[in-house]
């Protein structure tokens, strides 16, 4: 390789490297990370349907059954012990009704305590009810009233009085929840069947997804969760770096700009070796930041470590495909968007006026994370394909649905194809505009003077 | 001999405005060649050009007899009228840096850097950051950043604007060397006093145009009488001896000569 080109890579990789900012990024990010998930989780856990409710029981065969349903919840310390007595008599019961059981021992981790009262009224006195009951609710001396009629035993139909339609909805949802089986209960008797027929005959059918494949992959819907946790892990990765490192480019370019260094450079190498160390040396940052990255989870998942940790299964096992394909597709995309962003950056004098052509780049990027989500549940429909063929959201798409479901191999290809382009294209451009821009001071350019730079002779 | 630099029919435009219109020069190897004119001239695009750091639209630049190239771009030493330098990068890092794009290693950047650094004062400096040194040591760095492969060439834009007196001595007394060791140094300066005392020739731009160019004799010479001449200089005593004259008029003992340095 080139000596100067190696000078350049050389003093904007230790540049970076050697500043305190770059080491608390890296063990920043992922404290953050996993402090965000440890919140997320103690979150969950933590999800509260307490109060005072009002109950307004015009139909009057609801409220009792309502009250019943309500004791008859499994808590915490019986949710274990349902569990237990199913694995007693695991011979007779069938499997689904143990799921059953644990999807609803999954419901207790919402901590419930409500306090249910019967509110007197006639569908006359109603009104005057009301008034006092919204008073009460106003002053908070109650969380909420419901109101219940005959229709709800017809048609389900109900009302919730709160301070807010929105607040409180786990409340409503477990108080919607006790309702429907008390409900159907009275329906049940009405058409002469034993209420109790109700919770024997319930089943909940669990959908175990598995590959259409020959041989078993080991690829179940039990790894659905852990395989989104992967996927979007390593998409936000590639999304994050690139905001980061193109930043990274952004201010490098604007600084020897600024500082009046680059004509002295431009001197002794050319503009585009120049943008191209720049480009290469940023791009190793960001490998070593990973490096570093891949260290701290290897270390976490050694056995002994792991022991020590407590955490007897040790890190999720990830798929080679996906480790190459964020290799693959981070490279790729970050060469597209740093070509960008030192094209972008160029012609401007502070990082304000850049930003306002940068966020062009940055917001096809975000065009991506909104869609991720409805990509990740169809990774081959229209949109997922599409968006994986346009190169400034191919990075980040084909690389999602690579890690979800492989796309027939020929697409892959020819995403990266258009990739490499674009980015041949873009480096072009990217290099023209540099070499005039990184020499223009005073007046900001407009978008068709940058244009025209690109194609005017040197 | 073939000219160091030689410019034939250059122009380079700006949209409609040109800069430079058609530019003829010939600066000969050994010679202190000064490129004058008033702001706007054309001084900085016609060196530009030449650095090839922006291209003409039409014309030929020659430098050493080649057509400007990467390797051609070693041999030459250029400070520009912007110039400025890594701030947090350390003074050792930096010179070493314009050492390597010059394709000058590590070993040899030192060895001949060396008797600069310490002739400027500048050793105490090298290991701390250059947004931690004074305006003139950085001058120095960046002066010493333009010296480091041993150019034969060395072009100067506005050299001297924005120096501290001190560095204008330092900086003059470089080219000095430079002149006695037959290397052609160019620079641009609208103080045409300064180019006055420096050059062995200059060439005069103006609106990016040549008004005149030749040696400071020649052209001297052919103005003879037709430009008025400055009146003559009354003879007047120096003030240090003035100064000596009235330390003894005093009946002090009379300054040594480490107190008058």
């Amino acid at each position: 390789m080139n000596a100067k080109l190696l000078a350049i890579i050389k003093r904007e990789y230790l540049q970076q490297v050697r500043t305190k900012a770059f080491w608390i990024a890296t063990f920043l990010i992922p404290g953050l990370g996993l402090a965000l998930i440890f919140i997320q989780v103690a979150l969950t856990r933590t999800l509260v349907a307490k109060g005072r409710i009002g109950v307004v029981d015009l139909s009057g065969r609801l409220y009792e059954p309502l009250v019943a349903e309500y004791k008859a919840r499994p808590t915490d310390d019986e949710a274990e012990k349902p569990k237990k007595a199913d694995e007693a008599k695991a011979a007779k019961v069938d499997e689904k009704s143990v799921t059953e059981k644990m999807s609803e021992s999954r419901n207790t981790k919402i901590t419930t305590k409500l306090d249910l009262f019967k509110v007197d009224a006639t569908p006359d006195t109603l009104p005057t009810v009301r008034k006092k009951l919204n008073e009460d609710v106003q002053k908070e001396r109650i969380k909420a009233y419901i109101v219940l009629t005959p229709k709800t035993l017809e048609t389900g139909a109900a009302e919730w009085r709160a301070q807010s339609v929105k607040a409180e909805v786990v409340m409503r949802e477990q108080i919607a929840n006790y309702l429907s089986r008390a409900a159907t209960k009275e329906r049940l008797k009405d058409k002469g069947v034993d209420p109790a027929v109700y919770e024997a005959a319930r089943v909940r059918v669990d959908l175990e997804a598995h590959e259409a494949k020959e041989i078993e992959s080991g690829e179940s819907g039990k790894n659905v969760g852990m395989n989104l946790a992967i996927s979007a892990t390593f998409f936000f990765l590639i999304y994050i770096s690139i905001f980061i490192y193109g930043a990274y480019i952004m201010r490098g370019v604007l600084e020897e700009k600024n500082n009046r260094i680059v004509e002295v450079i431009v001197s002794s190498v050319r503009p585009t070796t120049l943008m191209l160390g720049k480009i290469l040396g940023i791009g190793l940052v960001g490998l070593t930041q990973y490096a570093v990255w891949a260290g701290l989870a290897l270390a976490i998942a050694l056995p002994s470590v792991a022991a020590v940790a407590g955490m007897s299964e040790g890190l999720p096992h990830i798929p080679a495909a996906t480790i190459g394909a964020f290799v693959l597709f981070f490279l790729l995309g970050y060469f597209l968007y740093a070509s960008l962003y030192a094209a972008l950056s160029a012609p401007f004098n502070t990082e304000q006026e850049a930003q306002q052509f940068v966020i062009i780049p940055g917001m096809m990027l975000m065009l991506t994370t909104t869609t991720w989500f409805f990509a990740f549940n169809q990774p081959n429909g229209t949109l997922a394909t599409v968006l994986s063929f346009f190169p400034f959201t191919a990075p980040l798409m084909m690389f999602m649905r690579v890690s979800v479901q492989t796309p027939p191999l020929w697409q892959i290809g020819l995403s990266v194809a258009i990739l490499l382009v674009t980015i041949w294209a873009v480096a072009w451009f990217a290099g023209r505009v540099y070499r005039v821009g990184i020499l223009m001071y005073g007046k900001k350019p407009t978008l068709p003077e940058i244009f025209r730079w690109a194609f005017q002779t040197d | 001999m073939t000219a160091a630099i030689s410019l034939k029919g250059v122009v380079k435009r700006f949209g409609k405005f040109a800069a430079v219109d058609h530019l003829d020069l010939e600066i000969p190897h050994g010679t202190t060649f000064g490129l004058l004119g008033p702001n706007g001239a054309g001084k900085t695009t016609t060196i530009r050009m030449i650095m090839n750091i922006t291209k003409p639209d039409s014309g030929e630049i020659r430098v050493l007899g080649e057509k400007m190239n990467d390797k051609l771009q070693e041999r030459i030493g250029y400070l520009p009228e912007e110039r400025g330098l890594y701030r947090k990068m350390k003074v050792v890092d930096q010179l070493l840096f314009f050492a390597a794009i010059k394709g000058v290693d590590k070993d040899t950047a030192m060895k001949r850097l060396s008797p600069w650094i310490d002739s400027m004062d500048l050793r105490p400096w090298l290991l701390k950051k250059t947004e931690e040194l004074s305006k003139g040591m950085q001058q120095k760095v960046q002066f010493l950043g333009t010296l480091v492969h041993d150019p034969e060439v060395l072009i100067l834009d506005e050299p001297f604007a924005g120096l501290d007196p001190i560095n204008v001595i330092l900086v003059k007394d470089f080219l000095a060397e430079f002149k006695r060791q037959g290397k052609t140094v160019i620079f641009s300066t609208h103080v045409l006093e300064q180019a006055e005392r420096m050059c062995g020739s200059i060439a005069l731009l103006f609106r990016g145009k040549k008004i005149l160019d030749g040696t400071l004799k020649d052209i001297k010479h052919a103005y003879l009488g037709r430009v008025p001449l400055p009146p003559p200089v009354e003879p007047e005593p120096e003030l240090e001896k003035i100064f000596i004259k009235a330390v003894q008029e005093s009946g002090l003992e009379a300054p040594s000569a480490e107190e008058l340095k």
